[in-house]
């Protein structure tokens, strides 16, 4: 923002995006360990910004798809990294000395510090020793009826107070007192914060978050190092500080009333879900979207549910689901950010409904997809991201996933705005085929050579 | 605790009023210091609530303004009786041992060890930005808190614009958090609370928290223990729960004077939708206030919907419609409103005939008592309004002469309560005493 007489109101999108690529080109906190590591951190990140441009970069750029892979490489597992951070990430430094070049990598991903985790047990997540069993390789969302079928009105009216008096009591055992708190809605009521928060009851709850504090601090730093580590070595993040935001319909479809409680809805109280879901759409844009801060990388995840294929009809996602995912997407467009929706499951069927926003603004990553199909139908006006099989790369050989590579480079990569990935993040199994994948890209996917 | 009946739905107003009254005069669980003082209570309820029924009393009840005239009459400053729990009791019961009155007025509500602690920018108080021997209490600080473009935030998500926006404003302690993102999802809310409660910031924040826990029960019980040794000596409190105009709402501690008066003519349409919202918030205050104090009525300081700060047809518009509903809606819950019109409502007494009959007692500061007695006197209880001024500089005669004719002009039919316009803080204590005697010579029903 600062390098531009411009202000950030009167830019463009096409601007806004420009300033905060220039932000992700040239990382304001990372030291680099060499020239050449600072080198290879500005090709990478050209070659993904070329890409999401619709443009045509040296080659066909890679997300290889390896959740907590390393951990598994390494002898460890995922409890590792929730409890033994030193070891975990001890490995997790081996493994990218020994992997080599990659277009994009970064520290370990979704998992939660363990001692904290069971000091503030949450109902709606499993974990590996919690729940799960001690060698299971991620942590699993249990969906629930969190919000009553006719509290939709109560959410709106005060979200906030809801999520603190109604969904936190719910979700997370440490927190039932609050549910016994009055409403907060009151004004100039900072005496009712003093009754509030002198509640015995209530003081337990914070007393005993402060006793955490140790390993909460413990476990950011490692976080940070570990990030800092592997970006000072020159490679990109695809987590760049970016928010996780999913569609409206899964706010309402995954956390709040879960699928049989949404899909219900649906036919029960259409007209409440769709208000609700507009009226998510403007609190997300108001709270988390405008005056989005300069992050390290405008790359936004958002992973997507209820709205592929076998989950709903066409119909239903045409007016339940796409009109405040697209809402929420050109929100962020606007902000200068680049949405990178993933499309689990299958998404055949919306290829045609999701091909109306603006020109290289978003990002798809698909999962099940047919990604000749995607390229015909999206790929003049989205960079698409995938899909070599899950199965493929646990269960297939090195030739056979490069066969697979090979072949999706042919079908997406011609013109630009195609990046090499996977269907799902693999976290056991061998690093040759991954390997492989990485192979193909600079086989393949060299642009000249097409 | 007031109960409500079974069928609590099918009664009328006036009959779930008579359910509450009776609750109040009845002086269930207080424990009186003797028979008399039972009867006395007792006696002074019935007298109070009959005025505010419309009804004819023994004699015309007289509410004497007390304010802080008890800590003067003690000898001591405010600041010592607001930071001394045991002296601000011995101060306020020494004072109804000396003076008489049909009510006890209570003690000062404002907290100032608290608002210490919190950092309080909205008030001065002696100590903190008046001086030590102040003759007021406490100074409210007028403010533009809530912002010309904030009513959607206020009303989008209210505890995320207390939180983040105006208690930062209002409150020292609360200023880490106009820093923080919103709260507008609840998942990993677990985890920021645990973030921020390792930050120093929101540790001095919860730490005065805790401070300020400390110092409340001692003021409370003090209060409570006053009130309690009041009702017991015979004197009960008329007022069980506090509510203010919406318009007020905003004209006063939001968005300020030049605040709102903007806002009226570049933004009509918000401070109606505005007014609207926070209309059933004060609706259940009154109600959760006045059933924890088994007393009806609800004191209702006005301020911007007087004479002089705006036009008719702005009340007509502004005011008016929105604090109208409030209080048929608390008279439906059986709820008696008391509005202290501060300023005059000269210009305003028209509209506020428009009640059902005994529905509002109505005390008036400087309104002209005469007219009041033939507008809104015909349907509501008046109450008021020797002035001030009278109070602290004039003779025990002119006090008395002021009393005589109130009552001649106010008291015959009933439905009047002798009181002052505003509190009598600084009055001689002669006149305290004639104005009661008033009521007791003067006021009696044949």
């Amino acid at each position: 923002m600062e390098s531009t007489a411009k202000k950030w109101e009167d830019m463009t999108w096409q601007e806004k995006r420009e300033e905060r690529f220039k932000r992700w080109l040239n990382p304001p906190d990372v030291k680099f360990v060499s020239k050449e590591a600072e080198q290879l951190y500005k090709q990478r990140v050209t070659r993904f910004i070329k890409a999401i441009k619709l443009e045509e970069p040296d080659r066909v750029p890679v997300m290889l798809p390896m959740g907590n892979l390393p951990a598994y490489w390494g002898g460890a597992n995922f409890r590792t990294l929730m409890y033994d951070y030193k070891k975990g990430h001890e490995i997790w430094k081996k493994f990218m000395e020994y992997f080599g070049d990659m277009d994009m990598f970064g520290g370990p991903s979704f998992v939660p510090p363990g001692r904290i985790e069971e000091a503030i047990p949450s109902i709606t997540q499993k974990l590996p020793g919690m729940g799960l069993p001690e060698d299971a390789p991620m942590n699993q969302f249990v969906e629930g009826e969190y919000m009553k079928a006719d509290e939709y009105d109560l959410y709106m009216t005060d979200p906030t107070d809801y999520n603190f008096r109604v969904m936190l009591p719910r979700t997370t055992p440490l927190f039932e007192p609050f549910k016994r708190l009055t409403p907060m809605r009151g004004f100039m009521m900072s005496n009712y914060w003093l009754m509030a928060l002198c509640n015995p009851e209530i003081r337990k709850i914070f007393e005993k978050l402060m006793t955490l504090t140790d390993d909460q601090i413990e476990w950011m730093k490692a976080s940070m190092e570990i990030n800092n580590y592997i970006k000072a070595r020159g490679y990109p993040s695809l987590w760049g500080g970016g928010v996780l935001l999913g569609a409206p319909f899964d706010h309402f479809g995954d956390a709040m009333r879960g699928t049989h409680g949404i899909f219900m809805d649906m036919y029960r109280q259409p007209k409440k879900l769709l208000e609700a879901m507009d009226w998510y759409l403007k609190l997300t844009v108001e709270n988390d979207i405008k005056n989005f801060p300069m992050t390290a990388s405008p790359i936004c995840v958002m992973p997507l549910h209820k709205g592929d294929d076998t989950f709903m009809s066409d119909k239903q996602f045409a007016e339940y689901y796409w009109p405040t995912l697209r809402g929420l997407l050109l929100a962020m467009i606007n902000e200068g950010l680049v949405p990178m929706p993933f499309a689990e499951g299958r998404y055949n069927k919306r290829l045609k409904q999701i091909n109306d926003t603006p020109k290289s603004g978003v990002v798809w990553w698909f999962d099940q997809t047919d990604m000749a199909d995607a390229k015909k139908t999206i790929g003049d006006i989205c960079c698409i991201v995938g899909n070599v099989p899950t199965s493929l790369i646990l269960n297939g050989t090195t030739q056979q996933v490069k066969e697979s590579c090979r072949k999706l480079i042919e079908d997406c990569a011609p013109g630009g705005g195609y990046i090499l990935g996977g269907g799902a993040h693999v976290d056991t199994g061998g690093v040759e085929n991954i390997k492989a994948m990485m192979d193909a890209a600079k086989e393949y996917g060299v642009y000249k050579n097409i | 605790m007031f109960k409500r009946t079974d069928n609590w739905s099918e009664l009328t107003w006036q009959q779930k009023r008579d359910l509450r009254f009776n609750k109040w005069i009845s002086g269930e669980g207080i424990k009186f210091v003797s028979k008399e003082a039972e009867k006395n209570y007792q006696a002074r309820a019935t007298r109070l609530a009959q005025a505010a029924k419309m009804e004819i009393p023994d004699r015309v009840p007289c509410a004497v303004p007390t304010g802080w005239f008890p800590a003067m009459n003690a000898g001591i400053t405010l600041k010592e009786a607001m930071y001394n729990p045991e002296k601000l009791k011995w101060a306020w019961l020494k004072f109804v041992d000396e003076y008489d009155s049909d009510t006890f007025d209570g003690t000062i509500l404002f907290q100032a060890p608290v608002s210490d602690i919190l950092i309080d920018r909205t008030m001065k108080w002696p100590g903190s930005g008046l001086p030590d021997n102040s003759h007021s209490a406490y100074q409210y600080i007028e403010g533009e808190y809530m912002k010309a473009d904030e009513y959607d935030l206020f009303m989008k998500d209210p505890f995320d614009f207390q939180l983040r926006y105006l208690l930062p404003r209002t409150t020292g302690i609360f200023e880490p958090f106009k820093d923080i993102p919103s709260f507008s999802s609840y998942q990993g809310l677990p985890q920021r609370l645990m973030a921020m409660s390792m930050d120093p910031q929101f540790q001095k924040f919860l730490k005065a928290i805790q401070d300020a826990g400390k110092v409340i029960p001692a003021l409370r019980k003090a209060d409570y223990e006053t009130t309690q040794a009041a009702a017991a000596k015979g004197f009960p409190m008329f007022r069980g729960g506090l509510a203010i105009a919406p318009f007020d709402v905003f004209a006063d501690n939001l968005r300020g004077t030049q605040g709102i008066f903007t806002d009226m003519f570049r933004q009509p349409d918000k401070i109606h939708e505005a007014m609207e919202f926070v209309l059933p918030q004060l609706l259940s205050g009154a109600i959760s206030m006045s059933d924890a104090t088994d007393c009806p009525v609800v004191m209702m300081p006005l301020h911007k919907g007087d004479d002089t700060f705006m036009s008719d047809k702005q009340f007509e518009t502004f005011y008016w419609p929105t604090f109208q509903r409030l209080l048929l809606e608390m008279i439906e819950e059986g709820l008696v409103p008391f509005p202290v019109a501060e300023g005059a409502y000269n210009r305003r007494l028209e509209y506020i005939s428009d009640m059902p009959k005994s529905g509002v007692i109505w005390m008036f500061d400087q309104t002209d008592m005469a007219n009041a007695k033939k507008t809104v006197g015909k349907v509501s209880c008046i109450a008021g309004n020797v002035p001030v001024s009278l109070a602290y500089t004039g003779s025990v005669e002119e006090m008395e002469a002021y009393c005589k004719k109130l009552i001649e002009t106010c008291a015959p039919g009933g439905g009047y309560i002798l009181s002052g316009g505003t509190t009598f803080d600084m009055a001689k204590p002669e006149n305290l005493r004639i104005m009661m005697e008033s009521a007791k010579k003067y006021g009696v029903y044949k």
